[in-house]
């Protein structure tokens, strides 16, 4: 595990994982600095990339849906921004380095920033552990752990009942059975799954019961990720790495500016 | 009535005294009032038709109605000596066990290993202890090794079955309890609860609560039977209770196993055997054509063939130039969106028939039947013939509308005039005994007025030629049984082909002239149920068990040839 | 069984599965949601944001219980979590928010009111603590005070119709089911009608 020296991430227990990843957010969320915004992208995303040899291509492609969600605001932020005068500024020549742009541009980053640790917590951690180590260390109770792992294995059991509902309701309009559901197929669906999930779940809670689940109580819980030297060491480093960043960011010490300068010609 | 008044020699396991149980805002009460008990060492069966109660009553048990279930429960329900209202639900979990019928609800989604140890984890064993004991009910159960690791959703069903009996095992529970256990089981799951059953000590119970239970009759020490209303009707062991009340067991539709309707008409020509069967071959011991003198055996000829008339199909044979209703040709059957199950499909059903559809779980006879009636589009090859209705083994998946009368309504064609169709909805609803019904949810019907209402909608109007219905006994009690039955004879009358995917072995001999086997990727064999039931190798190909009248057929043939 | 504050197991169990539900059928709104932006722009966010207030909304109608709202909201985070959703953390945090709001609602009626009113009331309280939250996230401060009231009008319009009147229609149509049976909201319909 740790032979080689590294830090395998998929190794460290998921409530380090969380804090650090809380932390980061929080971060990104308070700092309002493209730069910063950056730098916690880079980061993140090279510990996946070296750490968790984790497929660029895989990660670009996961980057996509918040990048969109980013480029929502950087519109938002370039049409409705209380100081702007969009006319106007198509034909300044500092366009790229207005504040409407730079602000957005902030937005955009930090949509992509987020969701990027959002990501590397979801590519680096078990749902198995995480749920044990909240029950061991985070005091969840039990209940709600064997809940969520009950309602984890509905799930599947969901997507074949709706096989069957669509099967009976091309049977009754005559119409074939297309591959995607349409949406007001999809509708009809909601209410039928909602009862049979909730039927399953009366019936799980009886046989959770039956087997010996109470609320409170000692139990054993086996499989559960305990903290090692390397979870030490992990939240250690990226606290230190946020600290600086978020140093640099606010100190006087000047980071050229990574936008260039572009002149646009008069717009014909 | 009350249960055995005979002293408990070791003590009593369970015990139920005058339990009444009533559910909020119900008119009556579900169970009771009711007093019976199992003794320790004891393998106990309560028997009863759908809707006596048996599934609350066991629910009272460890106390889950009223603590986890609300509803006023009056009497005195006692485990191992203590009132069970003392302790809560999860801690009577180390000295009873329950499995569940389905095993869905039994597992939740974690790792199979995870799932058998789950009940110790409630239990604050320690690790070592509880890994130990994992692997040793693995071993008893017979879950292999290889499994440990596999998340429980990538299970089939009956590999599902089989980690949730280990999960229950592992209990090592002084009492077992099972709520109808062989509804849906596989077969191998079916064998570890039969040798689960045999193993009998002082210190081990067994309860059981089902409404059939062919197989594992013979392991049972005691048997109680409630009636419709919830009231004690028949106790003691099996084999006295089938002979003795045979008249009231049939009367109340309460299942019993084919080797007592033998004994009846055995008794009649006044050849039973000594000892009260409980399996045919039992029943035929005594005039076996090698040992037993021959005028016994011409004494037991006439009730045998009698018997066996009974146990096969009566409805009139298809005319073999009837038209083809339905054919698919070359055909290759996939689920939706799942790899191709069957292979090089030919399979024609003609106008009137009966077809039974066969084979063992996972063989693919669902997937056969949507492929058959057309709702399911082939891999390769093709189906020509009319538009099928299909029948789904869960009645709610059938289910597209909110009331049952709207459900009925959806199939009229819509040029029918409002008062015209009015008029079809409720002589539909008559006809399937579901008058006044109208504007319940089709999901709060019972199983068997599920089943019905499944049926009427299928058949209002003249769609759908051809039916195809899958496990249409599941959930019913021989009651249902019947009158399911007469339905599919009736529709037959009517001139409508019906296929019939059923694991039932005696009730595909009854009702269907013809059957396919289904298996191994393609149909092993098609042609009339007779012949395929007495192809002893074949079934066990196929992964069948007998009909219990193959014995009895077997016999007639000894005898004729000595 | 009404009256007691804790929630049974079966109670809890519903909750969550509730939240598995909904979490897949949110995962679906998602693909609406950015196919819609992509064509209609930038407040497209506020107009189907409502949609992802129905879980708390329908749990809240089913147990009516406390901390219902709140814990379905987080709940069906988690089960996207679990389901390995990319976004799941930053829905943990989300989710939170929209659950404590529709909870603050559900408060004001002491938990006693599932009305129609009430349940379009949580939805515009959910719509309100998630417009504060996106505020501060995405520094809504900057921009201009007519978009800002457009988006809070059509926010909190969507929280009040796709997740209170929407959740009520469903809750309806459930009950008829008869799936609900034995929890509050049957009690509660029985006792009205007996």
């Amino acid at each position: 595990m740790a032979a080689t020296g590294r830090i395998m991430l998929k190794a460290l227990n998921p409530l380090s994982k969380l804090l650090v990843c809380a932390v980061w957010l929080a971060a990104s969320v308070l700092v309002f600095d493209e730069r910063f915004q950056m730098a916690l992208i880079v980061l993140t995303g090279s510990a996946l990339i070296v750490l968790n040899r984790t497929s660029p291509l895989l990660l670009l492609a996961l980057m996509v849906p918040f990048g969109l969600f980013g480029f929502a605001f950087l519109t938002t932020s370039l049409l409705f921004r209380q100081d702007s005068d969009f006319a106007m500024r198509m034909a300044s020549e500092a366009l790229l380095t207005s504040p409407a742009v730079s602000a957005g541009l902030t937005l955009f980053l930090r949509a992509v920033a987020c969701g990027m640790i959002s990501v590397f917590f979801a590519l680096t951690t078990d749902p198995g552990s995480l749920v044990r180590a909240l029950m061991v260390h985070g005091r969840l109770p039990p209940r709600i752990g064997y809940s969520l792992f009950a309602a984890m294995l509905l799930v599947p059991d969901l997507a074949a009942e709706a096989q069957q509902m669509r099967i009976a309701r091309a049977m009754k309009t005559g119409r074939r059975l297309r591959r995607v559901p349409g949406p007001g197929e999809l509708m009809s669906l909601v209410v039928p799954l909602l009862a049979f999930a909730i039927r399953r779940a009366g019936r799980t809670a009886i046989a959770l019961e039956a087997r010996g689940l109470s609320p409170d109580g000692p139990r054993t819980v086996l499989h559960a990720p305990g903290f090692t030297r390397s979870d030490a060491v992990f939240i250690i480093t990226a606290i230190v790495a946020i600290t600086l960043c978020g140093a640099a960011t606010v100190s006087d010490i000047d980071v050229p500016l990574s936008l260039p300068q572009v002149a646009h010609d008069e717009p014909v | 009535m009350r249960s055995d008044p005979q002293p408990p020699r070791t003590g009593a396991a369970a015990e139920w005294h005058e339990v009444t149980v009533q559910y909020p805002f119900a008119k009556r009460p579900a169970v009771g009032p009711v007093s019976l008990g199992v003794r320790r060492g004891e393998r106990v069966l309560l028997l009863g038709p759908s809707g006596s109660g048996k599934s609350t009553l066991l629910l009272t048990l460890t106390g889950l109605v009223p603590n986890s279930i609300p509803a006023t429960v009056s009497g005195d329900i006692r485990l191992f000596g203590a009132v069970v209202g003392t302790r809560q639900p999860w801690a009577w979990a180390a000295q009873v066990a329950q499995y569940f019928q389905d095993a869905d609800q039994t597992l939740c989604g974690m790792r199979v290993e995870d799932e058998i140890a789950f009940a110790l984890e409630n239990r604050a064993l320690p690790p070592m202890r509880i890994a130990e004991r994992v692997t040793e009910a693995m071993d008893r159960v017979g879950v292999p090794e290889s499994w440990r690791s596999r998340p429980s959703s990538a299970l089939s069903g009956g590999e599902r079955q089989l980690v949730a009996l280990a999960a229950t095992l592992v209990q090592d529970a002084s009492l077992f309890v099972a709520d109808e256990p062989t509804a849906h089981l596989a077969p191998l799951a079916a064998d570890r609860l039969h040798a689960l059953l045999t193993e009998c000590g002082p210190d081990r119970s067994v309860l059981v609560v089902d409404h059939r239970l062919e197989g594992l009759i013979q392991q049972i020490d005691r048997m109680i039977v409630l009636g419709r209303d919830g009231g004690i009707i028949a106790e003691g062991h099996p084999r006295t209770v089938f002979r003795a009340k045979h008249d009231l067991l049939v009367s109340e539709g309460i299942w019993r196993p084919a080797a007592s309707a033998l004994d009846a008409r055995l008794e009649e020509a006044g050849i039973a055997p000594q000892v009260a069967p409980l399996s045919v071959e039992e029943a035929l011991a005594h005039v076996d054509p090698a040992t037993a003198p021959r005028e016994h055996v011409e004494k037991a000829l006439p009730a045998v063939e009698a018997f066996v008339a009974e146990c096969t199909v009566r409805s009139v044979q298809t005319a073999p130039d009837a038209p083809v209703l339905a054919r698919l040709v070359k055909a290759a059957c996939a689920p939706f969106l799942g790899p191709t199950v069957l292979r090089s499909i030919d399979l024609a059903i003609r106008e009137g028939e009966i077809l039974g559809v066969l084979g063992a779980n996972g063989a693919g006879k669902s997937t056969l039947g949507l492929c058959l009636s057309g709702l399911l589009p082939l891999k390769a090859g093709r189906r020509t013939g009319a538009p099928g209705g299909y029948a789904f083994q869960r009645p709610e998946n059938q289910f597209t509308a909110g009331t049952v009368r709207d459900e009925i309504l959806d199939t009229l064609p819509k040029q029918m005039a409002a008062k015209a169709k009015a008029e079809r909805v409720a002589g539909t609803l008559a006809a399937w005994g579901l008058s006044g019904l109208e504007h319940r949810h089709p999901f709060e019907l019972s199983q068997g007025q599920k089943r019905r209402l499944a049926l009427a909608t299928l058949t209002t109007s003249d769609r759908w030629p051809l039916l195809v219905l899958d496990e249409p006994t599941a959930g019913l009690d021989a009651h249902g049984v019947s009158m399911l039955m007469s339905a599919i004879l009736a529709l037959h009358g009517r001139g409508y082909a019906v296929a019939v995917i059923t694991h039932d072995m005696d009730f595909a001999l009854r009702l269907c002239p013809r059957s396919i086997i289904v298996g191994e990727g393609g149909i092993l064999a098609d042609g009339p149920t007779q012949d395929l039931m007495r192809n002893t190798a074949l079934l066990q190909r196929a992964g069948l068990a007998e009909p219990s009248c193959v014995k009895a057929l077997q016999w007639l043939q000894r005898a004729a040839s000595c | 069984m009404s009256g007691t504050r804790g929630w049974t197991l079966r109670e809890t169990l519903i909750v969550t599965v509730l939240g598995a539900v909904f979490a897949v059928l949110y995962l679906g709104w998602v693909q609406v949601w950015l196919i819609a932006q992509a064509v209609f722009g930038p407040v497209t966010m506020d107009v189907v944001m409502g949609f992802w207030f129905i879980a708390s909304i329908v749990a809240a109608a089913i147990i009516r219980k406390p901390g219902v709202a709140f814990a379905a909201e987080v709940l069906t985070a988690a089960v996207q979590i679990l389901l390995g959703s990319p976004a799941g953390l930053l829905l943990l945090v989300t989710g939170a928010v929209q659950g404590a709001g529709a909870e603050v609602v559900f408060a004001a009626t002491r938990w006693r009111n599932y009305s129609l009113p009430v349940l379009m009331a949580a939805g515009v309280g959910a719509a309100v603590f998630s417009f504060i939250y996106t505020w501060i996230r995405f520094d809504y401060g900057a921009l201009q005070p007519g978009i800002l009231i457009a988006m809070f009008i059509l926010r909190c319009l969507s929280g009040a119709l796709l997740g209170g009147w929407l959740g009520h229609i469903i809750v309806e149509a459930l009950y008829r089911t008869g799936a609900l049976t034995g929890l509050a909201i049957d009690h509660e319909k029985r006792s009205a009608t007996a």
